[in-house]
């Protein structure tokens, strides 16, 4: 619902002052939008040229190696992400869309406003906060750093952006459906699960992309739950490793080839949520297409 | 229009209300309550743990902790104060405010109002893609882009320009090379510049066409229009964005830590390397012992940090739908602006 | 109760990425195993965390070590002393690592009725790095100098002090831009330790610590932050253990010992410097300012902490294995990365500590016999 003015055509009479003051107006508005796309470019252009550069068999085959012996890669790094953000996923798509079908269908009184007002703020968090609540609950109780941990702490960032998502694209879904269904005989129940929530499906996977692409990036959360493991762990009661952790510590060592897949860690973590972040959005252009 | 499977025919129900249903019903609406209320119940959980695991410094230096100066974690002579944290924390949003806020409005208005149609949605996915790149990123490209650049070419030059002002030259005396917090404001301004434009752009989109076009009517040039039709009512939203990227830039982390200096210091010069209280977190967690004070000491910070964080964001809240009650559209207005938040969450 | 329909997939993917996961776990990991093991015990998966100055050798330690054990993959975190210590002391790691040895509030805090075991491992030392245009020899430097640039009191490089002791040396009038450590760490510890032994206004204003409150400079994390801190920066000094800043290639002083001998940091002074180790372990054990000729005064051991009483078979074993493997074949690798090797007699009397690890009782000897 965006005011668009499709025709601005100035008076002739405007004066000269008022004329100029529109331009350096314009001009103003130009210049900030070139600056804020400069360091996009440069970021961008620094982490493709540099992490290009790491890019072998070795980043993605080989295991971290001390840096007194050479071809170490990011192996554990990958699938340690891939765990941890797979557990998260596991965790808070249930609660997401749960939390999202409560504020959708039945949103409308006292508690469901706190909920709502809750689901927002908290997508504020601080995510290093996420970290160290989850740390006193998890890896305290525990006794040991985890990947379940850390699942757990991006669980408390990604709930409440998939809960705010899946009930955004639920309003979306036009009311007649869900009386049609109801017409029919359906209980609420089932209107909501078979008929609204599939209507609203590519909006909820979108839900899940931006979501993850979240999760993929956050350090500080995993910084304090996961530990960081130099070998692949398939026990998600024990440490494990995680790529934007990996590359944190890499990015603050003093050997050029830890540097190096530090740079190609970026590199995969920008391409992973670049990816996420463009499907989704390209399904929610269709889904809206589809809504009108 | 959206086709939709219409269920098998053996399903077709009948009017009697079957066991099965009488009981459905409540119980997935009860499951769904459940659930939502487990969102408010783990936000109560972590102000909980983060308040039992503080106690124990907010006992022993109660007021002092926030206003003392020495953060020392040395046996025997164990004193925290976290006022250098709150400080570096307070600078470095700010500085990232200062550079964030006209560059994120001056976008969104260009995104909103200007005529040229092709850049539009380009330009829209470009922010987006700055707000998808993780900190972690940001850090490592900060770390070694930012910083020497800052420290070889951008502050020896401020410092020998600007610095000669009386006063506020102050602020830009070079330090010598290293992270400092101008640097940490910079890369702070990138990060929270995707927000401010995408919540300014909402609330912005939300003055009805008719402002617009009266003022048109009347003769306004266009940025006329703007100033004097569109961002007044518009302010509050604009206030309310503000807030939010001021809620990020006081809780962003692993960026701030790559390029502050980590240092203790409270002073003038913006060139000076700092801390900031997410970066001490970071860096002192897991080796603060329980022998001492010193993890109470960081699980109080964090207790802080959240509580001015979240408290941000209801305020942020206040202000943007404050905006959409002005124009009268209240509740597809407010869906509006929330789901801008969204995508950059 | 069904879940909805894209759930499913989501959760059948997370399912998905954990068993490829796990399924390539079970294709060789690294780069260097090799079945070269007799078919015996082969080791388990150990996570130890703490020192970084032990890093770079733990680390090579437990990628040589798995030609030995395959399986047993020994996962060591560098977080700092302070939080290895930390660690042990909330028994979430297998083995802690410290550059320090335990203090008595840290004893106090440990659990109840837990015995353990601390032993050295390696020599190594803390040396002044640097990074000054057109300063190739090694700078002599004493303790008093050094203090009084780390207090700030000494701000340039060409500033009386240094001069006078390094006649000839072109110094240029330039700032020291001092970079310590962010982190808790051993390394500080060690050198905070003979900081306050040099200067008593060190000893009074700032004192000795894991982690203190530094007067002047910026801090770095880890070992490795600093040597990067100190090589991109014109003027940069700091401290940093000895491997590091060879590997680093940074400027490294001559610190003056206590016979008044400006004495270089190398694997032989180092060496010398280890003589006066002896059990048990106690918490001011310290190789500082070694009387012996030769040695270099701010030499430092590290130091691994274990509970002796396991109760995991296979961890306790892969424990006995990996550190007695340590203390003996080990000890050969150290010189290559910088580090020097422990006393032999020594040596041996910490193969004696770890033999006092048992699993309920019963004593956990090593696989192998070795010499």
């Amino acid at each position: 619902m965006s005011a668009t003015v499709s025709t601005f055509e100035m008076p002739r009479t405007i004066s000269s002052q008022r004329r100029t003051k529109d331009r350096l107006f314009s001009i103003a508005l130009w210049a900030s939008v070139v600056i804020a796309l400069v360091p996009l470019l440069l970021i961008v252009y620094r982490v493709v040229r540099l992490g290009v550069a790491a890019i072998s068999v070795n980043l993605f085959a080989h295991t971290a190696l001390p840096a007194s012996l050479p071809g170490g890669g990011l192996k554990q790094a990958f699938l340690g992400t891939a765990m941890i953000v797979g557990l998260a996923i596991a965790f808070s798509v249930p609660l997401g869309v749960l939390t999202g079908i409560f504020l959708a269908e039945y949103g409308s009184g006292r508690i469901a406003a706190v909920v709502r007002f809750t689901a927002e703020i908290l997508l504020s968090i601080p995510s290093i906060v996420a970290g160290a609540f989850i740390w006193a609950l998890v890896v305290v109780a525990l006794g040991n750093f985890s990947a379940l941990a850390a699942g757990i702490a991006l669980t408390v960032l990604m709930w409440p952006i998939m809960a705010r998502a899946t009930e955004e694209v639920l309003r979306l879904v036009p009311t007649e459906l869900r009386e049609g269904g109801l017409a029919l005989g359906y209980p609420r129940w089932r209107v909501i699960m078979r008929i609204v929530l599939p209507t609203a499906g590519a909006g909820v996977f979108t839900a899940i992309m931006l979501a993850v692409a979240r999760g993929l990036g956050e350090t500080a959360p995993v910084l304090l739950t996961a530990l960081g493991n130099d070998f692949v762990s398939t026990n998600p009661l024990k440490p494990t490793d995680a790529v934007p952790l990996r590359v944190y510590n890499y990015a603050q060592s003093a050997y050029p080839a830890w540097r190096a897949l530090a740079w190609g860690g970026a590199l995969m973590l920008l391409v992973g949520v670049l990816v996420l972040s463009v499907t989704a959005r390209m399904l929610s252009i269709r889904q809206q297409r589809r809504m009108r | 229009m959206a086709t939709i499977g219409v269920p098998p025919h053996a399903d077709a129900p009948a009017a009697p209300l079957t066991r099965r249903r009488r009981f459905g019903d409540p119980a997935f609406r009860w499951t769904t309550l459940v659930v939502s209320v487990g969102l408010v119940v783990m936000l109560a959980l972590l102000l909980w743990v983060l308040a039992d695991g503080g106690w124990r410094a907010i006992r022993e230096f109660g007021l002092h902790f926030v206003i003392g100066r020495d953060w020392n974690p040395v046996a025997g002579r164990e004193t925290y104060g976290a006022l250098p944290f709150i400080f570096g924390t307070a600078v470095t949003s700010l500085i990232a405010m200062v550079l964030a806020m006209p560059i994120g409005v001056g976008v969104a208005l260009f995104l909103n109002e200007s005529g040229a149609g092709w850049i539009k949605n380009p330009l829209a996915v470009l922010v987006d893609l700055l707000a998808a790149i993780p900190s972690v990123v940001y850090g490592l490209w900060g770390l070694f882009v930012l910083v020497p650049l800052f420290d070889h070419t951008v502050e020896p030059w401020l410092s020998a320009s600007v610095g000669k002002v009386p006063v506020l030259g102050g602020l830009f005396r070079y330090q010598g090379p290293g992270g400092d917090m101008f640097t940490a404001g910079v890369i702070l301004a990138i990060m929270i510049l995707p927000i401010v434009t995408a919540v300014t752009r909402e609330v912005v989109s939300v003055v009805s066409t008719e402002t617009r076009e009266a003022a048109m009517a009347l003769g306004a040039t266009r940025y006329e229009t703007i100033r004097l039709g569109v961002l007044p009512t518009a302010r509050p939203g604009i206030v309310g964005a503000g807030m939010l990227g001021l809620g990020r830039a006081l809780g962003e982390t692993i960026a701030v830590a790559l390029v502050i200096g980590n240092s203790t210091n409270i002073s003038a010069s913006l060139f000076k390397s700092g801390y900031t209280i997410p970066a001490v977190i970071a860096n002192e967690f897991r080796e603060a012992t329980s022998a001492g004070v010193h993890r109470s000491a960081l699980l109080f910070l964090a207790l802080l940090l959240v509580l001015i964080a979240l408290g941000m964001a209801s305020v942020s809240r206040l202000l943007v739908r404050r905006t959409a009650r002005l124009m009268g559209d209240d509740v597809a207005a407010q869906e509006e602006a929330a789901s801008s938040t969204l995508g950059l969450a | 109760m069904k879940i909805h329909r894209f759930a499913r997939p989501a959760v059948i993917a997370a399912a998905a990425l954990t068993l490829v996961a796990a399924a390539c776990s079970n294709t060789s990991s690294t780069s260097t195993s090799s079945g070269s093991t007799s078919g015996g015990f082969q080791g388990t998966a150990l996570n130890g965390a703490g020192s970084t100055f032990a890093q770079p050798l733990y680390q090579l330690w437990s990628q040589s070590f798995l030609q030995k054990e395959p399986d047993a993959q020994i996962n060591y975190q560098p977080i700092g002393s302070g939080g290895g210590i930390e660690q042990f002391t909330a028994e979430t790691v297998d083995f802690g690592a410290t550059d320090v040895p335990l203090q008595s509030d840290e004893i106090g805090n440990l659990p109840p009725n837990q015995n353990y075991i601390e032993f050295p491992t390696a020599l190594g030392a803390v040396v002044f790095a640097y990074n000054v245009q057109g300063v190739d020899t090694p700078l002599k430097l004493d303790g008093t100098t050094i203090s009084d640039i780390f207090l700030g009191n000494i701000t340039k490089w060409n500033d009386a002090e240094i001069t006078s002791q390094n006649p000839g040396v072109n110094l240029p009038d330039e700032s020291i831009q001092v970079v310590h450590r962010s982190d808790e760490s051993g390394t500080t510890a060690v050198w905070t330790g003979w900081l306050s032994a040099e200067s008593p206004e060190w000893a009074s204003k700032v004192g000795a610590d894991k982690a203190v409150q530094w007067p002047v400079g910026t801090g770095a994390s880890g070992n490795d932050g600093v040597a990067s801190g100190i090589s991109q920066t014109d003027g940069g000094a700091g401290y940093l253990s000895y491997d590091f800043a060879v590997t680093a290639d940074l400027g490294v002083a001559d610190i003056k010992a206590p016979d008044g001998d400006y004495v270089a940091p190398s694997i032989d002074s180092i060496s010398k410097a280890g003589g006066g180790l002896t059990f048990p372990i106690k918490s001011d054990t310290t190789i500082i300012n070694s009387s012996t000729k030769g040695a270099y005064p701010v030499a430092s051991t590290t130091y691994v902490l274990i509970y002796t009483d396991q109760t995991d078979q296979s961890i306790a074993q892969t424990l006995v294995d990996f550190w007695t493997w340590s203390l003996t074949d080990g000890q050969s690798q150290t010189e290559q990365i910088n580090y020097a090797p422990l006393p032999s007699d020594f040596a041996k009397d910490a193969l004696k500590e770890v033999a006092k690890i048992n699993v309920n009782g019963t004593p956990v000897t090593p696989t192998s016999p070795t010499g």
